[in-house]
């Protein structure tokens, strides 16, 4: 049996993930306007995307975000630590059309998050300067009606072990060590690494 | 493994039950359900339109499905295919959703609550807009019935916080703290906001009504001038050889910016106050009667007031008042003045000497105000083009709850004040604000700069007023930092005022100096410019409007703050204010200052200036495709143009020296001249006479609707009908507004021959005759 198929998890469709960038990064927000314009032109992601905004002036914020019909991308400084920040808001695009469960969504949303990762670390514009430690990771439940207790971050903390342990991210600094981090307000939130 | 049942048909209708007002909750299913019937065709576009403007629901740019990537125009696919929440708006578009703030006042638990609400379905980001209110962007209007219930559930609403209504009622943000005022005007904006919401004389409006409260007439803080209706409070004795006093109200109405602003009336110099909500009740009554339904263009009650003059609107008013039906709630709210409240919840202890945090020192000098209560400040948090995080509003509400009992108030400068703060609280204060990243200081400055969305999210964003208002705000506070010419002493209270087109949602027209985007043509491209606004006055409750000088390249209006502000520095006699600066040497010599900066370089010579501030993308207004034919026409259109800009530009100068008909005769010259110039693109010998000139204009330009704007329409054709056959008078007043008609004649004429070139290029311009 699935981990949390009898959980009410399965429909659960807005969560974020967050790659943060390693520590050697050195791109300010900015430069990601430019980027993801041409994202939005090239229509360089499989979905359809919308917009980019600007809050590159606002203190440990969401930067510079792409904003797409089904997800916002962001190279987000919230918390001050910069990331590629992938908030999935809705599923309408092909590539989602066939989700059934949480490890299908997780799965699907660590795709989307390490495509763009993959992205910027090839972007000419940024010539190298930007790179994403794919084993710290934040997941976070955008859904304040998920509740914020410990027996929901544990099955979703199973289901993420088992997400990266498919995509590959395993080994020492693996997905081993997943923890919850935040305010019992905060949305509820685990981190790895 | 856990045994974790999450119920996923959860709802928040369901988690929130008696915790939504029934009269909200009521509104809130008939939206949704109005949502449903939208999806399955069962209700006009135009009603469905109106009916979430009315709730808050609002439009954002590319929700007509199309976005312009700068070398083409290209369709956004959305999946909900043809499906729409009003005319050319995309169902699935994301748009913004405006929140009603009542004169600005948030408590701990409603800050939190937007803060949820931003993260979970907007960007993160919460907005305060220049009329005190928040709005979130990027929103999907499948998730607005939702978050209007969670803010219910904290006694906010978004009814009737956009659409054809009473929008947010606006007051002082020191209301019951400042030294100035008679009294706290905050429990009438309450009773004001109440008695209209949803009042049935205040739901057949042609346009939006504002209503503003201000304690006092020589501040700004409540803009009581540039309102529908503004409120001034007053006191007066009573009877003869007493001292006992009354409260009232003076009462103004008929003022507003927009693109051709107008200055209120007094309709009242002194109203009691239980004489008050029956007043406002009884100019809707003559507002929605009476007032423009057709034409858009003239709908909002200052068209009304000026059509009617201010006597016989006030005859009118009185006429309704004396039949108006009684009604309880007029003066029941007088037993309740306390409702708006708020006490201190920690000593007032005076600030003593000791060590203090990093920038404290220049953060109190600029963001701190003493009370009228001994010993108690208000705090101003100076947010970056209005914006906050959700960490940011949650960390203010806690430090809020710590100082004050968590009681906040947003300004129309777009910042956050936090009131009846301990003097001796104010190093730990600002130690919290700037651990949340909200320290700066600077607030109510030159550096403080103020912008309406712009190009960012607007529809109607001509050029990207966030992006210059952000560079601005870099640039000044570098020269701060460096001792430059923006820190002097002279420029520091200056207000620099940003919007994006000429509807005036950043206030342009009441900055020290202020910027409007328009855009130009230049080597066969379109380039964004702004207008430079001067002479504007912020004080006194937005006491005088501006006038554009030049339209600049928006890249080089950081350049035009610096020479404007240089100049003041370097040649303003002593205790001459910038208002009396600017008039004294006049706009001439502005306009000489910045000559330079007009002159456009070629696409090749300086490709920067053909995009945006903060947008790579080639700058557009839409798709743009000019031949090179169209570009020998457009020579001769933009010579002709240019005569026009001349013209107004001379009637500016008459209107400063006190020569209203002159003045206004040049006005009407200039739109001649400028509807001249497009004539010229179908018949060359047009002639010079005025009839001829708008007889043509009228057949080739208005009938054909080409000259028409693709948002107001008609509007600036308009203003040459009106005044043709009628052009004199000797009205200052008057002849201000025909330069800022003119003005925008010209712009719109401007936009037009963009237009054109286009229809050219394409080969499907069709002739008018």
């Amino acid at each position: 049996m699935n981990a949390t198929s009898a959980t009410g998890l399965d429909d659960l469709v807005k969560l974020d993930l967050k790659v943060l960038a390693s520590s050697e990064s050195a791109a300010a927000p900015e430069e990601f306007i430019p980027v993801f314009h041409r994202w939005i032109t090239e229509r360089v992601l499989p979905e359809l995307l919308i917009d980019v905004a600007d809050y590159s002036h606002v203190h440990e914020g969401p930067g510079v975000l792409l904003v797409g019909h089904d997800a916002i991308y962001a190279y987000d400084e919230s918390r001050g630590e910069p990331g590629l920040l992938y908030s999935r808001r809705r599923e309408t695009a092909p590539e989602t059309a066939g989700i059934r469960t949480l490890n299908e969504r997780l799965e699907s949303l660590l795709l989307c998050a390490f495509r763009a990762c993959d992205q910027i670390e090839a972007e000419p514009q940024l010539n190298g300067r930007v790179a994403f430690d794919r084993h710290r990771i934040e997941l976070r439940v955008n859904d304040r009606l998920v509740p914020r207790d410990d027996e929901t971050a544990s099955a979703l903390g199973e289901a993420l072990r088992r997400a990266l342990a498919e995509a590959g991210v395993a080994g020492d600094r693996g997905p081993a060590g997943v923890q919850r981090i935040g305010e019992a307000r905060d949305r509820l939130t685990l981190r790895t690494g | 493994m856990s045994q974790l049942t999450v119920d996923s048909t959860a709802t928040w209708e369901a988690e929130l039950e008696g915790r939504v007002p029934p009269h909200l909750s009521e509104e809130i299913e008939i939206f949704e359900t109005q949502i449903a019937q939208k999806r399955q065709g069962k209700i006009d576009d135009k009603v469905f339109a109106e009916t979430r403007l009315r709730r808050g629901v609002y439009g954002q740019r590319y929700d007509n499905g199309q976005r312009h990537d700068g070398t083409a125009s290209r369709a956004l696919e959305y999946p909900c295919g043809d499906l729409t929440k009003g005319p050319n708006t995309v169902w699935d578009a994301p748009g913004m959703l405006r929140i009603k703030i009542p004169f600005g006042a948030m408590n701990g638990e409603q800050m939190e609550v937007l803060a949820d609400l931003a993260e979970e379905y907007s960007d993160g980001i919460a907005h305060v807009t220049t009329r005190q209110d928040i709005q979130l962007h990027f929103i999907h209007i499948d998730d607005t019935p939702d978050i209007m219930r969670r803010l219910a559930a904290v006694g906010i609403t978004t009814q009737e916080a956009c659409g054809n209504s009473v929008r947010n009622v606006t007051a002082c943000p020191l209301a019951g703290v400042c030294r100035d005022e008679p009294f706290d005007v905050s429990p009438y904006a309450h009773a004001m906001t109440h008695f209209l919401l949803g009042h049935r004389d205040a739901q057949d409006f042609g346009r939006k009504f504002k209503i503003a409260f201000s304690g006092c007439e020589q501040h700004a803080c409540g803009l009581a001038n540039m309102h529908d209706l503004g409120v001034l409070a007053q006191v007066r004795t009573t009877g003869h050889g007493t001292k006992s006093t009354e409260r009232g109200f003076k009462v103004f109405v008929g003022g507003g910016l927009g693109p051709v602003p107008h200055q209120a009336k007094v309709l009242r110099e002194f109203v009691r106050e239980d004489e008050l909500l029956p007043l406002a009740q009884a100019v809707c009554r003559v507002f929605g009667r009476l007032g423009e339904k057709r034409n858009r263009a003239r709908a909002r009650i200052k068209f009304l007031v000026a059509k009617l003059g201010i006597e016989e609107f006030t005859r009118l008013v009185d006429e309704e008042l004396a039949i108006l039906p009684a009604d309880e709630r007029w003066t029941a709210y007088l037993d309740h003045l306390d409702v708006a409240d708020e006490h201190p919840t920690r000593p007032g202890a005076a600030l003593e000497p000791g060590p203090r945090p990093e920038g404290f020192a220049e953060w109190l000098g600029t963001n701190a105000q003493r009370q009228r209560q001994a010993g108690y400040v208000t705090a101003a948090v100076n947010l970056p083009l209005g914006d906050l995080t959700s960490t940011q509003l949650r960390a203010l509400a806690d430090t809020a709850r710590r100082f004050n009992g968590g009681l906040v108030r947003n300004t129309v400068e777009q910042n956050i004040v936090l009131r009846n703060v301990g003097e001796a609280d104010l190093p730990a204060l600002y130690a919290e604000l700037r651990a949340a990243g909200l320290g700066a200081p600077g607030a109510s400055s030159l550096v403080d700069v103020t912008s309406c969305p712009g190009t960012d999210t607007c529809k109607l964003g001509i050029s990207s007023s966030r992006g210059l208002a952000g560079e601005l705000r870099k640039r000044i506070a570098d020269s701060i930092r460096t001792a430059g010419v923006l820190a002097d002493e002279a420029v520091k209270d200056l207000r620099i005022k940003v919007s994006g087109c000429f509807n005036s949602c950043g206030q342009h027209h009441v900055a020290d100096i202020g910027f409007y985007g328009v855009s130009r043509k230049s080597d066969g491209r379109t380039m964004p410019h702004f207008q430079v606004i001067l002479g504007g006055q912020w004080t006194e409750n937005a006491g005088s409007y501006g006038l554009a000088v030049v339209a600049v390249p928006s890249k080089r209006i950081p350049e035009v703050v610096e020479r404007i502000a240089g100049l003041f520095v370097a040649e303003r006699e002593k205790g001459e204010s910038f208002q009396s600066f600017i008039a004294r040497v006049g706009k001439a010599r502005i306009r000489q200052l910045l000559d330079d900066l007009t002159k456009l370089p070629t696409y090749l010579e300086d490709r920067t200036l053909y995009s945006d501030w903060g947008d790579p993308r080639e700058y557009t207004l839409g798709d743009l495709g000019v031949g090179e034919c169209a570009g020998e026409v457009v020579t001769a259109v933009e010579f002709g143009l240019s005569a026009a800009e001349r013209e107004v530009f001379q009637g500016l100068l008459e209107l400063d020296r006190g020569d209203a008909g002159t003045a206004a005769s040049r006005a009407y010259a200039a739109m001649v001249q400028a509807a001249r110039a497009l004539i010229t693109t179908e018949n060359i010998d047009i002639g010079n006479e005025p009839d001829e000139i708008v007889g043509e204009f009228r057949t080739r330009f208005y009938d054909t609707e080409l000259f028409f704007d693709p948002y107001a329409g008609a509007k600036f054709a308009n203003y040459l009908f009106r005044i043709h056959g009628d052009a004199e008078t000797d009205s200052g007043e008057e002849a201000h507004r025909r330069i800022e008609e003119a003005q925008l004649f010209i712009e719109a004429a401007h936009a037009c021959n963009q237009r054109i070139s286009e229809l050219q290029a394409a080969g499907s311009l069709k002739r008018a005759v």
